[in-house]
């Protein structure tokens, strides 16, 4: 019997044929929807400069530097965050509460607001994207801090390791699975946040890219760059994956 | 309550209190100090004070955008109770189709926003959809989650006490998925709500989303702040009341002793 992730590929691989044929035999419009042979093609052309796409590696670059911006911003607080919470019960009791609201709100209607105060540049879309990927990084770090048996940590007092080797042999490894977790959803959230704000403030980046597609109705190009932006979330969890192969035993 | 956990208690409340008055003075502050231009930022007197007019105008933008979320959950939440629950039943099937739709729950949706309205136009259909799609991730891999709190032993032990299947359902199976199923209820709220107001901030004429966004465009700055209070508030009321149900939902595996 064929392996379930076997089956996954060659059912992706099947889908993609069906799309490709039944475009091509039914004879749908080029505007409406493209074949995956043109999308390749569109993104072939794209990527060695044979397209009319707008400064493509500047748009491109732009948005993964808005990414990684956001990312380290979101990683580095929400690490803080979630640690202090998780360390200190009063102020975790007190802050639960406001920490759960603002992530129950659907932070993308603060967006003409973040735009107003922080202006439509890397400034405002990296702060969105920050505001919709750190809260899931605070409460994975809080949670996985928090359930860390406390057995382990009489047992490293009882072996009088340091604060140092009592966080490095006994703290990080129990709470990683949880971080990283956080880490690899907070990713996923972030790049959500950051090419939302994009598609709506379409003045750079990809959304600038989509726009320019979409607007003069260059539909292979138009899918070829939703499969980028898809690929990029792909690759950021791919490479998570990687990461807790290696760290989490 | 002994005397150390109430005067825990009030430190709690005094950091919450604390937080909130923080907030509003670095808020008022930033305007006091020129440090942002007034006419992008409201003052929280302004706010409050256009509070009421806005919330007389933005109802029928309320009724409109709480109208297409309601469709959009009930689409994207039925269309993962089924799928999930199918796919589900057997564990090749599970393994094979769940990395795809846990994969989906983070992969940027929102650059298909030009397609669907290339297909379906600047319509509800298209809200909806993109509301309903937003659901749909965090919602199924919650019900695949709540499949696999149903613990075999558990549906053994109440049928060797002769329980019925109606019965069995009703004392095993529903308890022990429903604390998941509830909280995958919330994550796709926030997701269907955030999927509507995304449409409707990026082509929508009525709406919540598109209202807030003439109020920014046009500088109605007092009115604008209003709206996103009132919107935030609303929001924040419905998600943290599905938090909570879910979280009561969940007291029964707790015991007390």
């Amino acid at each position: 019997m064929i392996s379930p992730a076997a089956a996954r590929a060659a059912l992706i691989v099947a889908l993609l044929a069906i799309w490709e044929l039944s475009i091509y035999l039914s004879g749908a419009s080029n505007i409406l929807i493209a074949r995956p042979s043109q999308i390749a093609v569109a993104a072939w052309n794209m990527i060695v400069g044979a397209s009319s796409a707008p400064d493509f590696y500047l748009n491109i670059g732009l948005t993964i530097f808005e990414l990684v911006v956001a990312y380290a911003v979101a990683v580095v607080i929400g690490l803080s965050i979630g640690t202090v919470v998780a360390n200190w019960k009063v102020l975790g009791d007190a802050l639960e509460p406001l920490l759960l609201a603002l992530y129950a709100l659907p932070k993308v209607i603060l967006y003409p607001i973040i735009v107003l105060t922080a202006g439509a540049g890397l400034a405002g879309k990296a702060f969105f994207g920050v505001l919709v990927g750190i809260f899931v990084i605070i409460f994975n770090t809080s949670a996985g801090l928090r359930q860390i048996d406390p057995n382990y940590l009489r047992l490293s007092d009882s072996l009088g390791f340091g604060p140092r080797r009592r966080f490095f042999s006994v703290i990080l490894p129990a709470a990683a699975p949880t971080v990283l977790a956080g880490l690899r959803l907070g990713f996923g959230y972030t790049l959500i946040g950051v090419l939302t704000a994009e598609l709506l403030t379409v003045n750079s980046g990809l959304g600038r890219l989509i726009d320019w597609a979409s607007f003069n109705f260059y539909t292979p190009d138009l899918f070829a760059l939703i499969f980028l932006a898809i690929g990029l979330g792909i690759l950021g969890n791919m490479a998570f994956s990687s990461l807790e192969r290696r760290w989490v035993r | 309550m002994s005397a150390a956990s109430s005067s825990a208690t009030r430190t709690v409340i005094a950091i919450r209190l604390a937080c909130g008055v923080l907030a509003l003075l670095a808020w008022d502050l930033s305007l006091r100090l020129g440090l942002i231009d007034p006419l992008f930022l409201a003052t929280p007197l302004q706010t409050f004070q256009a509070l009421p007019k806005t919330a007389v105008a933005s109802l029928p933008h309320i009724a409109v955008s709480f109208l297409s979320f309601f469709q959009a959950l009930a689409l994207g939440v039925g269309a993962a109770v089924v799928v999930g629950y199918l796919v589900n039943t057997s564990t090749y099937a599970s393994r094979m189709f769940m990395p795809i739709f846990q994969a989906g729950v983070t992969l940027p949706k929102v650059t298909l926003l030009p397609v669907l309205v290339l297909w379906l136009g600047i319509e509800k259909t298209t809200i909806i959809t993109y509301g309903a799609l937003s659901a749909f991730f965090p919602m199924i891999v919650n019900v695949a989650a709540a499949m696999q709190e149903v613990k075999p032993n558990q549906i053994t032990l109440a049928r060797s006490l002769g329980l019925s299947r109606a019965a069995i359902m009703r004392k095993a199976v529903i308890p022990a998925m429903l604390p998941v199923l509830a909280s995958g209820l919330f994550y796709a709220c926030n997701a269907a709500m955030m999927g509507v107001f995304i449409v409707e901030l990026a082509v929508a004429r009525v709406g919540v989303g598109a209202y807030v966004h003439d109020l920014a465009v046009t500088f109605r700055t007092p009115e604008l702040y209003a709206a996103v209070v009132l919107t935030s508030l609303m929001t924040i009321a419905i998600n943290l009341a599905i938090w909570y149900a879910a979280r009561h939902l969940s007291k029964w595996r707790t015991v007390d002793i």
